[in-house]
């Protein structure tokens, strides 16, 4: 698959990383203006290996976002519309009948889902079986048609989107399969200079060139190192106690949390806000994961585990403001000498 | 820098084409200038309004006058992706007697599309043409093919009230850089029409440009000047549409459910500079920028229901914003 994984990670291996990043980073300012804190986190999560859900409102080029990025790392990009009457095969692919050599055989057609990365966008507007067919691909990188199963190609990411906007219609996602979802992702409009700088680039002749910075095979060794990263105990418990504390029927649940919170962080909770520190310190060049790099992550991972109730609709508090109050709520560990 | 030369060619254009259409067209003007500084941008038109207000005259005639090849769908319940972008069949070779797989383009590929009744297809065939129109290119048969250059595609929609429909997505109809609204004629060219059937006058338009030198003027569009200022007014305008921002209206706050996002401040930009260029000048200006934001703006703007209620329409939050920074 890739390169050997490293019996131990040093030093060199992240500054390489953090070195990676700059380049791909470089490529992607020529085309995105604004957007910093997304950009960081779907970079974040491809360094890690994990699937983002991203809501924005329509017209605020998350495509042009995605498939740049997807450029400077030199990987395939297909956007897949969901739409109230795309099907299964619509996605995975399906089987046809043809003749070769004069005999007919079955071949596998491959549906857009084989790419490196594949933006799923407006999810929520699909039927749950249609969802239920992507969702699968997501966890098990591979796909099973007709009885065969065709693995994905790898790096594999899923950027999916969903609409902010109520709407009737709408399949929602079950909680149970938002949990899949490594990140939970917020896009807003730029800011209005940000914005002034779109329109003078992107409506004029000017030719931008993006060369790939990384390519594939880089980006999984690189996903390997990020996951021998060691976590020091004490931080791998603070990780722990903050998804812990957003179960409501936890003993270490605050007073909040029992209040305003129906179901709290799972178990991938907990596991992602280590892997997420883990990409975000590699990125930064340092082996050493620190608490601030878990709470940089911590909005992210937990908003769209921790599910509010009708109290809190009523008090106005929704996850992000759980999340929020749960990092100031739980200590961090003392520094350990 | 913009060559005087060219932006001279393109106003003396732009008088041709207005003549050529304006004996298919009884007034209509200001649709018109929209669709032609449409193409200018190499953006996608929706066209709305009632029925019979020439909005396939319009498509047509401007085909003609600039040599493009039309193609005309008409959007039914039963119509299927593969019925837009083609599909492929089986055939027989002749001397070999093997049959191979043949991709049978459909009639995605041409230059001018007209797309008739969008909203009366299901949401996966519109799926398919909007992909067409964004990424100018359609993947079929598991290969991916690019379509003509120059590639426009006109919509029509239905009005809301008709059953049966599946209206757009907004995220889809962000993909229209236009949405032009056909106006209603004046009783005297109504009766104008009524007396001498200017449609019956479509095989005589002379074609005046080529989808060649339409490219060519493209570029010359996007070399047209935005001074700081109307980079200014027109993020202004934008802004001020989106609830929950310092900067949005009193009405925006109250009736918009989602405001213009970043390409309607990319469309002003472009549209204002289409206008300018079609009068020969090298700079857009504020009046640009007012002169399209109705159509730029209309379709990507989203009341909610207290709008609803008191009859506030995405097209009178438009105004407002028109009237309200100047």
């Amino acid at each position: 698959m890739s390169a050997a994984v490293p019996a131990s990670v040093g030093k060199e291996h992240v500054q390489h990383i953090r070195d990676d990043r700059a380049s791909v980073l470089r490529e992607v300012r020529k085309i995105i203006i604004g957007q910093d804190d997304v950009v960081d986190d779907v970079m974040t999560s491809f360094f890690a290996g994990g699937h983002c859900l991203i809501t924005g409102v329509p017209g605020l080029a998350k495509t042009l976002l995605i498939s740049t990025l997807g450029r400077a790392l030199e990987l395939t990009f297909k956007r897949i519309q969901f739409t109230p009457d795309l099907m299964p095969s619509d996605i995975v692919g399906h089987e046809v009948l043809i003749e070769r050599d004069g005999r007919r055989e079955m071949t596998f057609v491959h549906g857009p889902i084989f790419s490196n990365i594949v933006l799923a966008d407006e999810i929520n507007r699909t039927p749950p079986k249609t969802q239920a067919a992507l969702l699968e691909a997501m966890q098990e990188h591979q796909v099973t048609v007709g009885g065969t199963t065709t693995p994905l190609p790898e790096p594999f990411f899923v950027l999916a989107t969903q609409n902010p906007i109520e709407h009737e219609g709408t399949y929602p996602l079950p909680i149970a399969q938002q949990d899949r979802f490594m990140f939970s992702l917020f896009i807003s409009y730029p800011k209005m200079d940000e914005e002034k700088e779109i329109l003078d680039t992107t409506t004029s002749n000017r030719f931008v060139d993006i060369r790939p910075a990384l390519h594939g095979e880089q980006l999984l060794h690189a996903q390997q190192v990020i996951r021998n990263i060691p976590v020091a105990t004490p931080i791998a418990r603070y990780a722990v106690t903050l998804a812990t504390s957003s179960r409501p029927n936890s003993e270490l649940a605050p007073a909040f949390v029992r209040e305003y919170v129906s179901i709290g962080a799972s178990l991938r909770g907990s596991q992602y806000l280590v892997l997420g520190a883990r990409a975000r310190a590699a990125l930064d060049g340092r082996l050493a994961v620190s608490v601030e790099d878990i709470r940089s992550v911590a909005l992210g991972v937990l908003r769209h585990r921790i599910v509010t109730n009708f109290k809190a609709a009523a008090a106005k508090v929704d996850s992000d403001e759980i999340v929020k109050r749960l990092i100031e709520a739980v200590p961090a560990p003392r520094a350990e000498l | 820098m913009v060559p005087s030369e060219q932006l001279k060619q393109l106003a003396e254009v732009h008088t041709k084409l207005l003549g050529e259409l304006g004996q298919v067209i009884m007034g209509q003007r200001e649709a018109i200038d929209h669709a032609i500084a449409a193409l200018l941008c190499n953006g996608h038109v929706l066209l709305t309004g009632g029925a019979a207000c020439a909005k396939g005259l319009l498509a047509q005639s401007l085909s003609r006058a600039l040599q493009l090849q039309f193609k005309r769908i008409q959007f039914t319940p039963d119509l299927m992706p593969s019925d837009i972008t083609g599909s492929e069949v089986l055939d027989e070779d002749a001397h070999t007697g093997r049959r191979v797989a043949r991709f049978v383009p459909g009639p995605i590929f041409t230059n001018i599309l007209m797309a008739d009744e969008i909203n009366r297809t299901p949401p996966k065939t519109q799926a398919a043409l909007l992909e067409g129109m964004q990424e100018r290119q359609v993947s079929a048969g598991g290969e991916t093919r690019p379509l003509p250059k120059p590639f426009f595609v006109i919509a029509t929609k239905t009005n809301i009230e008709t059953d049966g429909t599946y209206p757009l997505p907004e995220a889809q109809q962000d993909r229209f850089m236009l949405n032009i609204e056909m106006g209603t004629l004046s009783q005297a060219d109504e009766l104008e029409v009524v007396l001498k059937d200017p449609a019956s006058n479509l095989g005589k338009i002379r074609p005046i440009l080529d989808g060649e030198q339409l490219l060519a003027f493209q570029r010359v569009v996007r070399d047209i000047a935005v001074p700081a200022d109307v980079q200014q007014y027109i993020v202004n305008l934008t802004t001020a549409s989106r609830p929950g921002t310092p900067q949005a209206i009193e009405a925006a706050g109250k009736y918009v459910a989602w405001g213009a996002g970043v390409r309607a401040t990319q469309y002003l930009a472009l549209g204002a500079k289409a206008l300018a260029a079609l009068e020969s000048r090298e700079t857009a200006t504020v009046a640009d920028v007012r002169r399209v934001a109705l159509p730029v703006m209309r379709h990507r703007i989203g009341v909610n229901f207290l709008a609803e209620n008191d009859a506030v329409t995405p097209a009178s939050i438009v105004s407002l914003l028109l009237e309200k920074l100047r």
